[in-house]
């Protein structure tokens, strides 16, 4: 017997360039076990230093293209706190309906296109497409995520760069009617929705996946009134309730290298899973009823600490965003143009809302004349990778019967459980597998 | 005919411009038929190496590493494609080359910078020929069928290269430069959005670059002396998404 190793040098189906990189020795003990973002650092927090506060958002939006708008939305918040500025309840819906939205296509990008591959044994959707048994389905997906593309267009006037929100509030709003057509269209997505919890519930009951079960610390945003997106408190299973703006002090981030992102913990605690499936263990009575039912039919028992289960939130929240979409747009009724108007003023603020793949947050401050002095940026893929890396403690050794092709694909499926966004990161994935010996 | 072999990169950049290729959903599929995608990292696990029809490369050159990978990406490509602002000009990414030292960018973001080598930030054609431009933060998705199909049939797609004041005037709407006194950047940013910002009640940022007659120099004086922006807010905008432009560069040192 000799070492072995897992190396993938770049995992593909996620989001920027990252390694894995596994080594286990000759008498089956986990030497090493990494998940590297090998992205190359693009320097937001040093060069958004001496910008002005409106060109805050116009950037951070461009740290992601496929989590655009959380990082808009965070950061608008967190430049209104510094500031004082209040926005109106329109706005917030608008908002709120852009978070909605990219939520759904970018869950329905990792449900079909990402993960689902995997599951039913193909390399990718292009090769899932290729079988006339599975086609429909991959047609349906691609509707459903053009309709969480749509959602943005008619708020934001683009797909990925928001051309509307502003500080303060919207340069323009949409009409009832484009509203309306949204919101038809998402209530007939609800069937195919369903029919998404149900695929991705039989997926992760597959062998091994159940077995797969490491309870940790999961962290969501909570509101009073609704499933938390755009705003709430920061809660976590472990008894963490705190208001969203005190995050520098309770989420601590540690630089290890050779990754060039950064390892993150809660204070006085260890590593914390964040996203869907923190979020539907920690709200799960604020989701949609249709969501809960459907939730309850396959067998979801919140809370769920098994990350293979991600899958299966990201289908549930799915459809809680029909739901949850069409009541922001029965609120917003006709919206009308709203000029912003604030003043700019010294101040420091910080805010988080929730990406599709968990918490995004930003804060700052900012001098009399609306110019940063400092801005701090964690992406939620970030806060995942050390969790992560203890997934592959746990799972890996339980795993090491498997060849070495399969034992490369399931540790792949760790780290796309948590549906890794490594431009955000600052990025990486690659696996690489050794075995000593 | 063997189908054209299509690659897909990725450098320093957000993924957008990538994911607006699968952000194609009406014509995905019919893509998918037409062409072998052989490298997309971002869609697909398998991967075959080069030689390649057509490299599409998103994102800027930012590391020594890049410039080696690009330098054989272009070696194994017949045709290479700059996807998005980015590729074309060293984009957002590229405001870090005027922000300060890469010493005082690196400690501003990293406790420990050992271990990160990064160099200024540049568009692909700083170091390789560039065949084809799709310009925009992100491309806009119709430009990118015209490419696609252009490719397929052996031709340039012959992009526009006036101003976005040409297609705002189209749209009729009205100047918010001269009627609003916004700081419009249109009347020196290429157009192809379809004046998507101005439509929007949005000043345009020249997310798509200098239009090919541009006069930033004038804007930048106007934009003082008519909208009495400070020479430092004026820098700030020529030096956002296209900062390493000749004629932006213009417009950023006019003052």
């Amino acid at each position: 017997m000799s070492e072995r190793r897992v190396y993938v040098d770049y995992i593909a189906r996620a989001e920027g360039d990252g390694a894995i990189d596994v080594v286990i020795s000759a008498d089956g003990q986990l030497k090493k076990a990494r998940w590297e973002v090998w992205e190359p650092p693009r320097f937001f927090e040093g060069f958004l230093v001496g910008r002005s506060y409106e060109e805050v958002p116009e950037v951070v939006q461009r740290i992601c293209g496929i989590c655009p708008h959380p990082h808009l939305l965070s950061s608008l918040r967190a430049i209104e706190r510094a500031m004082d500025i209040r926005v109106s309840d329109q706005t917030v819906l608008l908002r709120k309906l852009l978070a909605l939205g990219d939520w759904f296509m970018s869950h329905a990008l990792h449900v079909y296109m990402l993960a689902a591959p995997d599951f039913v044994g193909y390399e990718s959707v292009i090769a899932m497409a290729g079988n006339p048994d599975l086609l429909p389905i991959v047609k349906k997906a691609l509707q459903a995520k053009r309709l969480g593309n749509d959602i943005s267009v008619v708020v934001t006037g683009h797909e990925i760069q928001n051309r509307t929100a502003v500080v303060g509030g919207f340069t323009a709003v949409p009409t009832r009617a484009q509203l309306q057509g949204l919101k038809e269209r998402l209530q007939a997505a609800k069937e195919f929705c369903v029919e998404t919890v149900q695929l991705a519930a039989r997926l992760a009951s597959q062998a091994p996946f159940p077995e797969l079960v490491r309870p940790c610390e999961h962290v969501a945003l909570k509101a009073e009134d609704s499933y938390a997106i755009y705003e709430g408190r920061l809660v976590s299973t472990e008894g963490l309730d705190v208001p969203d703006y005190e995050y520098p002090q309770w989420l601590i981030e540690k630089h290890v290298p050779p990754s060039n992102a950064k390892h993150a913990i809660v204070k006085g605690r260890d590593s914390f899973l964040t996203g869907p499936l923190a979020r539907v263990n920690l709200n799960f009575s604020q989701l949609s009823p249709d969501a809960q039912a459907a939730a309850r039919e396959v067998g979801f028992q919140a809370p769920d600490f098994n990350p293979f289960m991600s899958i299966v939130a990201r289908g549930i929240e799915m459809l809680h965003v029909c739901d949850a979409a069409s009541e922001v747009i029965d609120q917003l009724g006709t919206p009308v143009y709203e000029e912003p108007r604030y003043q700019v003023k010294a101040g420091e603020g910080y805010a988080v809302t929730e990406a599709p793949r968990g918490i995004c947050t930003h804060g700052g401050r900012f001098d009399k004349d609306g110019i940063c002095l400092k801005w701090d940026i964690v992406a939620p893929t970030a806060r995942n990778i050390y969790n992560l890396e203890k997934d592959f403690r746990e799972f890996i050794p339980r795993l090491l019967h498997l060849p070495d092709e399969e034992l490369t694909l399931k540790i792949e499926m760790m780290v796309r459980n948590y549906d890794p966004c490594q431009s955000c990161a600052t990025h990486a994935l690659r696996v690489n597998l050794v075995r000593e010996g | 005919m063997a189908k054209p072999k299509l690659a897909f990169f990725k450098f320093t950049s957000c993924a957008g411009c990538l994911l607006s290729v699968l952000n194609l959903e009406d014509h995905l599929l019919d893509i998918v038929g037409a062409v072998d995608i052989v490298h997309f990292l971002m869609a697909r696990r398998e991967t075959q190496p080069g030689p390649y029809d057509v490299a599409f490369i998103e994102g800027a050159v930012s590391t020594p590493h890049e410039v080696e990978q690009l330098k054989e990406i272009r070696r194994q490509s017949k045709v290479l494609v700059a996807l998005g602002n980015c590729a074309v000009t060293g984009g957002v990414p590229s405001m870090k080359n005027f922000a300060g030292s890469e010493r005082e960018m690196e400690e501003r973001v990293y406790s420990e910078t050992w271990d990160i080598k990064s160099i200024p930030v540049r568009g692909l054609d700083y170091y390789v020929k560039v065949d084809e431009y799709l310009r925009g933060c992100s491309i806009d998705l119709n430009e990118l069928v015209v490419l696609l199909k252009s490719l397929l049939l052996g031709v340039s797609p012959r992009f526009r290269p006036h101003s976005v004041c040409n297609e705002c005037k189209l749209k009729e709407n009205v100047c918010l430069l001269i009627s609003k006194g916004k700081a419009c950047m249109g009347s020196v940013s290429a157009a192809g959005c379809g004046a998507l910002c101005p439509s929007l009640n949005r000043p345009c940022e020249g997310c798509r670059g200098p239009s090919n007659d541009a006069n930033a120099e004038a804007l930048a004086y106007t934009f003082v002396s008519d909208l009495g922006l400070s020479p430092e807010e004026v820098r700030r905008k020529f030096q956002k998404y296209a900062g390493n432009t000749p004629a932006f560069r213009k417009g950023a040192e006019a003052l």
